[in-house]
């Protein structure tokens, strides 16, 4: 075993840890909510990412989480299911819906797919916006309740009205989502997801049903939006679908500055993008309206000096180190 | 083998082939020839499926499959090499094959949490098998490196092998030949022959080069405007007033 094959699995356990301890070690109500937005937002700019293995870009991605949330909600407070099976409902039916505008979204590509799936985010917002009757409006959904606690024999019963105890469960849900969406990227279903990428006709010509393949990805993407934002109904405990509210294109705009800082090659690129830039954006918070010029900044400045995103820095610092080595030395660095 | 009849296909007002039939037999070469603009490649990609056709149809192994979708007519054993050089960009030359084992190989969906020993065993009898292709292409050598990076005439091999690992039946070839030195022309139509010869594979070959179809194709057809002016043994094609007219006049010394 090299010391990249130890490193990497250990520092994994080690953050997982971390992670897990941090209700224990954050006492604010406030840091403590931002961490789980984060994990949340972690699990969307993932999905988000799944799709771009396609090169396309979805900026409905809100509308998605607009079905899971609402969805959960409705399914709890309307028909009484558990938050669990809520939850798993909620994003089959985000990823059903996928599925459906899938068939004709993804017979475009670039520009034409990202104007369409924006349009429908819009649409999803405003259809919750305007229909009283259903998902209240204007005025939204209030008094989300807590999932119900679980008993666990022996450990004693937990529930889940605190954000420190609720913040389990969305670690665990994410931790389990981001596995998932692993795994899925290194089975052959991603080999090709990527071949279609490269060549979407000569995958027909192979025999992909180039058409069904894309569809998958779109619904399984849409499935874990889907997830998220049912976390995020429970997590905020009332939902509005206003303009400026969690479901506007603002969100969009910044899921997609998260996956672009953090860097699209590699899998942990959109976890860092994420964690990085809302807590760069927390810290900003101070100076008010000046915070999404920060942010902004920031993101200019990694597209033009970082083209691989913050994820890309390592690789960067190797070349940066090689070219050194090879120019004091005069002898070529060895990998 | 293949039927094409009564084949009409319209871009807007413009008849790029007109009421043509083709019948293309188990084991042949054919040849489809003709001037710049003459609809060949159409033709090629209504067989193919890329395009439907506007009247006739396609019928492969007494199977009429007019309407069926590219991937569909892959699954019946057509593959086809494009004109130029599609390939999976970022994948490397052997992987470039294992996509194209996709028809032949069932994976499960378990399979993306779990392989089990049997999964791992099939993994290996694919290298294999695609080593076996890269070997028959004369690409072993190169198979880890990116398809990307490899210089034209090795792509246009790649292409012919990504087709061959579908185990086709029916290969459409399109200009497979175009910018390759003489040697490259020499093994890729040897190689052409031999899947014919060991395989049985029939080939329908789009080419520009005159002087290669003469040499390499069983029958040839030839197009002019969308329509077929004449069809035979490579001999009565050159022969033939008509031809000469409409298409080999200007090349005749060439040849």
């Amino acid at each position: 075993m090299n010391r990249r094959q130890i490193i990497k699995p250990t520092s994994i356990v080690a953050i997982i840890i971390i992670l897990f301890l941090a209700p224990v070690l954050i006492e604010s109500i406030y840091w403590m909510s931002i961490l789980a937005l984060a994990c949340i937002n972690v699990l969307l700019v993932s999905s988000l990412r799944s799709i771009k293995l396609l090169d396309h870009i979805s900026l409905g991605h809100v509308g998605f989480t607009l079905i899971g949330a609402y969805g959960t909600a409705l399914l709890v407070m309307k028909v009484g299911l558990p938050f669990w099976g809520a939850l798993i409902m909620a994003g089959l039916m985000s990823s059903f819906v996928a599925l459906v505008l899938g068939y004709p979204f993804l017979k475009v590509k670039g520009m034409y797919f990202a104007i369409l799936t924006l349009l429908t985010a819009e649409t999803f917002r405003s259809i919750a916006y305007y229909w009283r009757g259903l998902t209240g409006g204007q005025l939204g959904l209030l008094n989300i309740p807590p999932p119900s606690p679980l008993t666990f024999p022996g450990l004693g019963t937990i529930s889940f009205d605190t954000i420190h105890n609720y913040y389990y469960i969305i670690l665990i849900v994410v931790l389990i989502s981001l596995s998932i969406i692993y795994r899925l990227e290194h089975s052959h279903l991603s080999f090709k997801w990527q071949a279609i990428r490269d060549a979407d006709n000569l995958a027909q010509s192979v025999g992909i049903n180039v058409a069904w393949y894309k569809m998958v990805n779109f619904a399984i993407a849409c499935f874990f939006a889907g997830i998220a934002g049912g976390l995020f109904a429970h997590y905020q405990h009332n939902l509005s679908a206003d303009a400026t509210s969690r479901f506007g294109v603002w969100t969009t705009l910044y899921l997609l500055i998260y996956l672009v800082v953090g860097g699209e090659a590699k899998f942990a690129g959109p976890i860092i993008g994420t964690l990085v830039l809302m807590f760069v954006g927390e810290f900003a918070r101070p100076l008010g309206e000046f915070q999404p010029m920060i942010i902004g900044a920031l993101a200019i400045f990694v597209v033009l000096l970082l083209p691989g995103g913050i994820i890309g820095l390592p690789d960067q610092f190797k070349l940066l180190y090689r070219k050194l080595l090879k120019q004091t030395t005069g002898v070529q660095g060895s990998v | 083998m293949l039927e094409v009849r009564n084949l009409d296909k319209h871009f807007g007002g413009l008849a790029a082939v007109s009421e043509l039939d083709l019948n293309v037999s188990q084991g042949e070469i054919f040849g489809l020839i003709g001037p710049n603009g003459a609809g060949k490649t159409t033709v090629l990609n209504v067989i193919a499926g890329t395009f439907l056709p506007t009247r006739g149809k396609v019928i492969f192994k007494g199977e009429d499959i007019t309407r069926f979708p590219p991937y569909r007519r892959a699954q019946r054993g057509i593959a086809r090499v494009f004109q130029r050089n599609v390939l999976f960009r970022s994948f490397t030359v052997k992987e470039n094959l294992l996509v194209g084992f996709h028809l032949r190989s069932s994976k499960s969906a378990t399979e993306i949490f779990y392989k089990n020993a049997a999964a791992h065993n099939q993994e290996r009898v694919e290298r294999e098998k695609a080593m076996q292709i890269l070997r028959f292409v004369g690409l072993s050598q190169q198979a880890d490196e990116l398809a990307i990076n490899l210089p034209h005439g090795y792509q246009r091999a790649l292409c012919l092998a990504v087709a061959l690992a579908t185990e086709p039946e029916l290969l459409l070839l399109d200009e497979p030949l175009t910018g390759m030195s003489a040697e490259e022309t020499a093994t890729m139509m040897d190689m052409i022959r031999a899947l014919r010869d060991e395989r049985g594979i029939t080939s329908v070959v789009v080419e520009h080069n005159i002087r290669a179809v003469l040499g390499l194709c069983d029958r040839i057809a030839v197009l002019d405007y969308g329509r077929k002016i004449c069809e035979g043994l490579p001999k009565e094609v050159v022969e033939n007033p008509e031809v000469i007219e409409a298409y080999l006049g200007a090349e005749q010394d060439a040849v």
